[in-house]
């Protein structure tokens, strides 16, 4: 500051100066990696929102002309009775064109309002996706949290002893599961443990939970729900670890020929710090970005098991809105799908980033 | 080049390497003995595949599970003058001889490190796996890192991708020597780097030589490479240490037909190209090895003997070993086509 001169002149100078930096700034809020990936993450879910809007409202038959059918068949009604009678019940103008649909439902949105229930009169979807999402959250959640992690550590100890008659047996164990689908062993376990060995009473496990018990935490509750979870959570666990073990195996070996894993033994590291820090760390990174699919998938991942154990989900529920064509569920459990697949696969980038520093974010600053 | 010739490091005696494999058994090393002085290097030269690396994998115990290794024995002498056989020892005692006695820079130093761990988290988990302190290991890592002319500093902060081929190359010299073993074997160390970086490699490595004054097996397909560096050379043809001897007797008075080819196929400024030869045929089959001499069906100098007997190994004067019938003729014209270049 030693020309303290006109005054005008340094006011000028702000003025240019902050609409510079504010070019400035915009500039580089465009090249951040965050901006860029919270971006194209709203335009996926609106383009995934779109396309499911106008795709279900292409399937055969809408909600009104389902209840009519229903309504003809159960009551006998005549056609006119029962249009009347459903239009009633539904909060839903079969005849409002969709573009103007399409609209209503944005405006909703925008505010938080997913809308009530074409079938379920008064109910929102909001409150549906509340009540159900959490039972998927826990039980699908945690059955692929045990599956992945089991799936890891079972495919690098096959990989690692390769030929011991552990990876023989596994092999083997892993590719019949890998090929049985999930329903197939959900039958298979309902079946001999729940027919034949009687293990579990297969009538009274049916819901999330015990009904009679008042929730809370505690441990009446929680081993309540652990053992309604169980059996979703072991199909699901069995249905989906064969993959796991089998991609872990064979990444694994390819690991196993890396020159860093043999001038590791040479360097003499314990064969502990070589299996984790070398072998394992390395041979599970392709994976994390399979995980990260499943993780967007867990939402809508597990409806034939859910059916069959008729388990509160929201896979269920989904099952349940296509078959009545409820527009609004539909899109709202469509809407939860297509963010928490969005939200996974950011996530997935952080974590990859954290395992591996070569495709890390911003690979000029690893250095501090 | 100097070195002490009264104190043997590492002493291999006839030392056999076979792999497993669909057709037979194949015999990559056949009863290689020889003597690593203190502070001597040795180069180990010859054609790819003929044993040179799978000899150097056998002193660590590095082969992959398909092979066999059997002989008298690697006896290794400690500097408190202690002598062990490395292939009696356990598996914990051999972790530990591993890299603070015996350490090895790989070839193809790009994929040597792994990608996920920092320079300086490999100098700690070698620190540890050898109960040295982390400080210790630490200074000293700076130290090598510098001597091999790195930004140390940085260095040690980055992850391997950061680094080029020929920084990478002289992180894994200095790595070898963090635990400062009394051998170091080096395979093909400047193969996958330029011809710049493998000068620089090169005049550290006489350096450091110099000043911690440890042993090295060197192996090279570079002749000219292995003629700066070594103070002793030996010829491996088909899985059999063939010649040996200092690197001037091998070089200009080679005794082995093999040696004499190979030295005729490297190029030479002092001689025009047109002298260049290259050797006939393919190298031999190592399941169904041909019988007598195993060059003698590539060679110029073969005789009916040399097609039924095995040449022994014998010595000749200033120290030098051949296993040739025809060492004489071989000796005469080593003499005419080599000493125009002679020093």
């Amino acid at each position: 500051m030693d020309v303290p001169s006109a005054p005008p002149l340094p006011a000028q100078e702000t003025a240019s100066g902050r609409k510079l930096t504010l070019r400035a700034r915009f500039r580089r809020l465009r090249r951040s990696y965050t901006f860029r990936i919270v971006v194209s993450g709203l335009i996926t879910i609106w383009a995934v929102t779109t396309f499911t809007f106008f795709l279900i409202r292409q399937m055969p038959g809408s909600p009104v002309e389902v209840k009519i059918d229903e309504l003809m068949t159960r009551q006998s009604l005549t056609y006119e009775e029962a249009y009347r009678a459903a239009a009633t019940i539904f909060n839903f103008d079969p005849d409002r064109p969709v573009l103007l649909q399409y609209a209503d439902f944005w405006g909703d949105l925008l505010q938080g309002d997913l809308g009530n229930s074409i079938t379920k009169g008064g109910v929102t979807v909001g409150s549906i996706i509340l009540r159900y999402l959490p039972w998927t959250l826990f039980s699908v959640g945690l059955a692929l949290l045990i599956s992945f992690s089991g799936g890891i550590l079972i495919g690098l100890a096959m990989g690692y002893w390769r030929g011991s008659w552990f990876d023989n047996i596994m092999t083997t164990f892993a590719s019949i599961l890998s090929g049985l689908p999930d329903y197939i062993l959900a039958l298979l376990i309902i079946v001999v443990f729940g027919v034949q060995l009687r293990w579990f009473d297969i009538g009274s496990v049916r819901g999330g939970v015990d009904p009679t018990i008042t929730p809370g935490l505690t441990l009446e509750y929680i081993s309540s729900v652990l053992k309604f979870a169980f059996m979703p959570i072991l199909v699901y666990v069995l249905a989906s670890i064969g993959t796991w073990i089998l991609s872990m195996k064979s990444s694994t070996l390819s690991t196993l020929g890396e020159d860093y894993v043999t001038v590791a033994k040479a360097r003499g590291l314990p064969e502990r710090r070589i299996l984790s820090a070398y072998v394992g760390r390395n041979a599970m990174l392709p994976l994390v970005t399979r995980l990260a699919i499943s993780v967007g998938l867990v939402v809508g991942g597990a409806v034939i098991i859910e059916e069959m154990f008729q388990y509160p989900g929201l896979g269920r529920n989904l099952l349940v809105a296509i078959n009545s064509r409820d527009y609004t569920t539909m899109q709202g459990i469509f809407l939860v799908i297509t963010i928490s697949v969005v939200f996974a696969n950011i996530f997935a980038d952080f974590v990859i980033g954290w395992l591996d520093p070569r495709v890390r974010m911003g690979a000029g600053d690893s250095n501090s | 080049m100097t070195y002490d010739r009264d104190h043997v490091v590492l002493s291999v005696r006839d030392l056999s390497v076979t792999y497993k494999a669909e057709r037979g058994l194949v015999q990559a090393v056949s009863h290689a003995s020889f003597d690593l002085h203190a502070g001597e290097t040795l180069a180990l030269i010859g054609e790819s595949g003929c044993g040179k690396t799978t000899l150097n994998l056998a002193l660590i115990r590095q082969l992959p599970k398909t092979a066999s290794t059997f002989g008298d024995g690697i006896f290794y002498t400690y500097r408190d003058g202690r002598q062990i056989n490395v292939l009696e020892l356990n598996d914990r005692d051999m972790r530990r001889f591993l890299w603070s006695e015996c350490a090895m820079v790989f070839q193809g130093a790009l994929n040597s490190l792994n990608p996920v761990i920092r320079v300086r988290d490999v100098v700690f988990e070698t620190a540890r796996a050898h109960g040295m302190k982390r400080e210790e290991a630490y200074k000293r890592a700076l130290k090598l890192l510098e001597q091999v002319r790195l930004d140390a500093e940085r260095v040690m902060r980055s992850y391997p991708h950061e680094l080029s081929g020929g920084m990478r190359q002289r992180v894994l010299l200095a790595l070898s020597l963090i635990l400062r073993p009394q051998v170091v074997i080096m395979d093909e160390p400047t193969t996958a780097v330029d011809i710049l970086t493998q000068r620089s490699i090169l005049d550290v490595l006489k350096q450091l030589r110099d000043e911690l004054n440890f042993s090295v097996i060197f192996i090279s397909h570079d002749l000219a490479v292995a003629a700066e560096i070594a103070d002793t050379v030996a010829t491996m043809y088909a899985g059999e240490i063939v010649e040996r001897g200092p690197v001037n007797e091998v070089f200009y008075r080679s005794r082995h037909a093999y040696t004499l080819n190979l030295l005729n196929a490297a190029p030479r400024l002092s001689v025009g190209v047109e002298r260049l030869e290259s050797i006939a045929g393919k190298p031999p089959d190592l399941i169904e090895p041909p019988t007598g001499c195993k060059f003698h069906e590539r060679c110029s100098f073969a005789t009916a003997v040399c097609a039924q007997v095995q040449p022994p190994l014998v010595e000749y004067e200033g120290g030098h070993l051949a296993a040739c019938h025809e060492t004489g003729r071989v000796l005469i014209e080593a003499r005419e086509t080599r000493l125009v270049s002679a020093p």
